[in-house]
């Protein structure tokens, strides 16, 4: 490396013409600061880099800068060169160095966005609600599972390889990336109900409807990474407007076919915006890419494969919250109402998750910063992890209850004593979310992955009882990645960033 | 006869001298095979140059991206905590005891690198508590800062990712000539260990020392500010021990070099050159009084104290004008914008111009009567030898290998110095006689050390003994760089000193050379 590529490169002393450019006017313009005559003179002015530094050589490195060489300081102060005076300098001024400006805050991110990406994820739940009356054929509980399993499992490997690409400072490359991850996705979504319509008798109003919700589901995705979040709002409008104008009039039947068109409208403007946002820009900057410049791939076979837990992630989350609504109440069967209630909480904790991901990133950052031993830093560390879980779960059952309280006010619902059960399965579940959501935002993905697909493959065992055997297993998972994730955050160097 | 040659975050990534400078001798040496092995930052970045023919790989060794995947650590228990705990002593103990074991401790890290995975072992809790323990140990002046939690895990990472180098497999050369000191010694030690390659060190600006300038803008506390300076210095005194030759670009790099425990008989200074096919002499002189600079827009290059100087020229001489020709490169905008407010404030607008990239730089050089530089800190600047191939005479400042390239054909002043460098200027400018003299001097001088045929051929020498492990001839005695100012400066040294601030009052004092010293000390002198 040589001068010229040396970033931000500065004079370390101020250039003569700042204190001077004001006498222009005059005949004779000044031309330099007054030059020290003694060592201890000198050592003033340069007092700020010999106290930080770290060897007498970057002191000569500063005099030199300063246009001192080894004549100039034989003759003015007797020494034999700069690096002599140098030591002598380093000698005198005793280290005291300046700590550093504070680093921006890598995790600082406005107040406001944990409540609207809750928001955001729990809106179209309204959609789901209206639709689900709609939707009365016997394959409407396998239409939604596969199009939201699919599109879960594909969405959260689009997001992941479209913050991978800006995480390394390509938003052009990241557009590209989703926009083709777009089509692709769209088309496994297409895959993955074409076998199932093959296999299980579908109506193709339910084809349509699962399409749609994976269009929705992938264009969300790429609106949420580019941060388009006003956008998604756009896209939500229509649907969540509609569904609940529909669910509050008591589902007219009249109405059934304008509901259908608001429906529709919400994944095709989430689509269409998405393509739009991600066109845009890769579009401007392809017309003026630089001449002879290769264009770069756009995967490589790495980047697939370390999307891959992200999918499978995608697949067993959706699985785990899934499950306890399709495998229905005893006696019952079909839709698990209680399920689906605590479904809607949950859906917006994500938006209180991802805020207590941030608070404890933060926290810890400081703890990082004023933590002189590592066992204190670890014991710390994992206060803050309970902290954090517990301010998660706090929020999740006062959501929770806001949501009954309403709900019930509204006579949309009639919750019964023996729904508890089932909430309290899906808080752990929550919190376990929670925790895996902080443990891959320390790139730890194998472990809840594997983790939690046990508990999914262990739910699927003890299906017979029932909600015994959800509680049981959720309480399980949490515990377990509970206890993995204080093993992993205790350690310091995996909060480095 | 393969070369590998090894480059830092420059060729051909990156524009600029040091990547002209691989561009000129790889070009001119069609015979030789050349290996490129160059270090980047996540490995992704797009080559800007086009690779000349005889270049037959390139080797990107990426030091912040993704960690190598080397061989994964056989049983759980091979962590290496001796020879991590060796290598954080040599980090930490004082300056001069650990010189020699630096070196030793590399090697073995090598030698780990090669079978398990040393990236994963530095970054790993362990090492990072060895790092704490070992700072706990040390910490006897209370004035010093305590190092934090995250200063252990941030100087183990900085470590991590500066050892990277050493996971990957030596590059197979018959000498490996590493383009500038620092980290581009990593890969060329594993060639030297493996195969014993021998090692040729190049260095532009002092590589060190630039570090040290930059430090400042480091973002980190004292003690791994302390503990990532003290790596560079030893792995900068062991790149020129474990050398066989170093190859300056001016004299007046040796001073820091033997600093650094270089062997002063084994430093051959080599002149960066030019094509003088690409720089013909330039015919005519610009009708108004023309000074003109050509570079990066870049605060190294210290355009204030050109503008604040020019600012005294104008007002002698109302008809001159300064025409600045170059671009600033990405991140530097800003600073651009300063110059321009500052010509704003000097009011010398209507005679600067901001020219902006220019295609062929020979042009820029044509613009001007005269050429200057202003840069604060230089390696053996190539906007000098290119102007003075053209045929044109320079002021220029008083930093790295300028005295040598100006000789006795321009004027050297002190930098940041801009009543000196205005009378050096305005000196030039009104004395056509000397001006032309001055620039057919240059030229000549220029023509006679500075051509990149006669780089090229010390080059070739120096490949070709080195290569077969012979001492390099006894070479021809370089003058000590100070001794430099007594025969090229213009004016007599004391006047290199900037005036006592007592004599500020006295209008006439900032004049420091008469036309008698001129022609005293000129062409002919």
């Amino acid at each position: 490396m040589s001068a010229e590529t040396l970033p931000k490169l500065q004079p370390l002393v101020p250039q003569p013409y700042a204190a001077n450019d004001k006498q222009r006017g005059m005949t004779v313009v000044h031309t330099q600061s007054p030059r020290p005559r003694g060592i201890e003179e000198l050592c003033e002015k340069f007092v700020a880099v010999c106290e930080s530094a770290v060897h007498p050589l970057e002191i000569a490195g500063a005099l030199e800068f300063d246009g001192w060489n080894d004549r100039a300081v034989r003759k003015r102060y007797g020494v034999s060169d700069v690096f002599a005076l140098a030591e002598e300098m380093y000698r005198r001024v005793p280290r005291r160095p300046a700590e550093p400006a504070p680093q921006p805050d890598a995790w600082q991110i406005s107040k406001w966005r944990p409540a609207l990406h809750g928001l955001l994820y729990g809106l179209p739940t309204v959609c789901f609600t209206a639709a689900a009356g709609l939707l009365a054929g016997p394959g409407a509980l396998t239409t939604m599972i596969v199009a939201l399993l699919s599109s879960w499992a594909l969405s959260q490997a689009l997001a992941y390889l479209g913050y991978m690409r800006l995480g390394q400072g390509l938003p052009v490359q990241a557009q590209r990336v989703l926009l083709v991850g777009l089509g692709a996705g769209m088309a496994g979504v297409l895959v993955a109900m074409d076998v199932m319509s093959l296999l299980v008798p579908v109506y193709d109003q339910e084809f349509i409807f699962g399409v749609g919700l994976g269009a929705y589901m992938l264009g969300a995705t790429v609106l949420l990474v580019l941060g388009s979040e006003r956008l998604l709002y756009v896209a939500l409008a229509p649907g969540v407007l509609g569904s609940s104008a529909f669910l509050l009039l008591g589902r007219p039947s009249h109405l059934e076919h304008a509901t259908w068109a608001v429906l529709a409208a919400t994944p095709l403007l989430a689509l269409g915006l998405a393509v739009v946002r991600t066109s845009r820009g890769a579009g401007l900057r392809r017309r003026f890419k630089p001449a002879g410049a290769k264009p770069a791939k756009l995967l490589s076979a790495a980047d697939v494969r370390a999307a891959l837990p992200s999918a499978g992630f995608g697949l067993v989350a959706g699985g785990l919250l899934v499950f306890p609504v399709a495998v229905g109440t005893p006696g019952h069967g079909g839709v698990n109402a209680g399920a689906l209630l605590a479904s809607l909480p949950l859906a917006l904790s994500m938006g209180a998750a991802e805020w207590m991901l941030v608070w404890f990133r933060r926290r810890t950052q400081r703890l990082l910063r004023a933590t002189y031993q590592l066992t204190a830093f670890a014991r710390r560390a994992r206060m803050l992890l309970a902290a954090a879980l517990l301010q998660y779960l706090i929020v999740t059952v006062l959501l929770t209850v806001v949501i009954v309280v309403i709900a019930t006010a509204s006579r949309l619902i009639h919750p019964e004593w023996t729904a508890l059960p089932q909430v309290a399965a899906y808080m752990a579940l929550g919190c376990s979310m929670f925790v895996s959501l902080l443990l891959q935002s320390f790139a730890s993905r194998i472990f809840p992955l594997v983790i939690c697909a046990a508990a999914l493959a262990l739910e699927i065992l003890t299906r017979d009882l029932w909600v015994l055997g959800q509680i049981m297993v959720s309480t399980e998972l949490l515990i377990v990645l509970t206890g993995y994730a204080a093993l992993v955050l205790g350690s310091a160097e995996r909060h480095a960033c | 006869m393969k070369i590998a040659m090894i480059t830092e975050g420059t060729y051909p990534h990156q524009f600029g001298g040091v990547s002209v400078w691989c561009d000129q001798i790889i070009r001119g040496m069609p015979d030789y095979d050349f290996k490129l092995v160059s270090l980047l930052g996540t490995g992704a970045e797009q080559a800007v140059w086009d690779l000349p023919e005889n270049v037959s790989s390139l080797i990107p060794i990426a030091l912040w991206g993704a960690p190598p995947t080397g061989p994964r650590m056989g049983r759980r228990n091979d962590f290496p905590t001796r020879l991590i705990r060796r290598l954080i002593d040599s980090l930490l103990d004082s300056p001069g005891e650990t010189q020699s074991r630096f070196g030793e401790v590399l090697h073995q890290l090598f030698d780990y690198a090669q079978r398990g995975n040393l990236s994963a072992c530095l970054s790993s809790k362990k090492a990072v508590r060895l790092l704490s323990e070992a700072w706990q140990d040390r910490r006897q002046d209370a004035e010093q800062p305590l190092p934090t939690v995250n200063d252990a895990v941030t100087a183990m990472q900085l470590i991590e990712h500066c050892l990277r180098p050493l996971s990957h497999p030596p590059v197979q050369a018959d000498v490996v000539h590493v383009a500038t000191n620092g980290l581009g010694v990593l890969p060329a030690l594993t060639a030297k260990w493996q195969r014993g390659t021998p090692i040729i060190v190049s260095e532009h600006g002092i590589y060190l020392r630039e570090q040290y300038l930059h430090s400042p803008k480091l973002p980190y506390r004292w003690p791994v500010k302390a503990l990532y300076l003290g790596f560079l210095r030893q792995l900068c005194a062991l790149g020129y021990h474990e050398a066989e030759t170093i190859v300056p670009c001016n004299v007046y790099n040796r001073r820091w070099e033997e600093r650094l425990g270089a062997d002063p008989s084994r430093i051959r200074t080599v002149y960066n050159g030019v094509d003088p096919a690409n720089f013909p002499i330039a015919d005519h002189e610009p009708e108004a009084p023309t000074i003109s600079w050509a570079g990066r827009i870049d605060p190294i290059k210290d355009l204030e104290t050109l503008l604040s100087s020019f600012a005294i020229v104008h007002q002698g001489m109302p008809e001159a004008r300064l025409r600045l020709f170059g671009s600033a490169p990405k991140g530097r905008e800003a600073y651009l914008e300063r110059c321009k407010e500052l010509v704003a404030e000097l009011g010398i607008g209507a005679a600067v111009t901001f020219e902006g990239h220019i295609d062929k730089v020979r042009e820029a050089y044509n613009a001007g009567s005269i050429v200057a530089l202003s840069s604060v800190s230089e390696g053996f600047p190539y906007s000098l030898i290119e102007a003075m191939t053209c045929g044109r005479t320079c002021v220029a400042t008083d930093v790295g290998g300028v005295t040598e390239a100006v000789g006795d054909t321009g004027l050297v002043v002190p930098p940041g110095n801009a009543a000196l460098m205005a009378e050096a200027c305005l000196t030039l400018l009104r004395d056509d006689e000397l001006r032309h003299r001055y620039a057919a001097a240059a030229r000549a001088r220029a023509l006679e050390y500075f051509t990149i045929d006669g780089a090229i051929s010390r080059f070739d020498e120096i490949y070709s003994f080195v290569a077969a492990g012979h001492p390099l001839p006894i070479a021809p005695p370089e003058p000590e760089p100070d001794d430099q100012l007594d025969t090229t400066l213009v004016f007599g040294a004391d006047n290199l000193l900037p005036p006592e601030p007592d004599a500020d009052d006295q209008p006439d004092a900032t004049l420091v050379f008469t036309t008698g010293d001129l022609l005293r000390f000129g062409v002919s002198g």
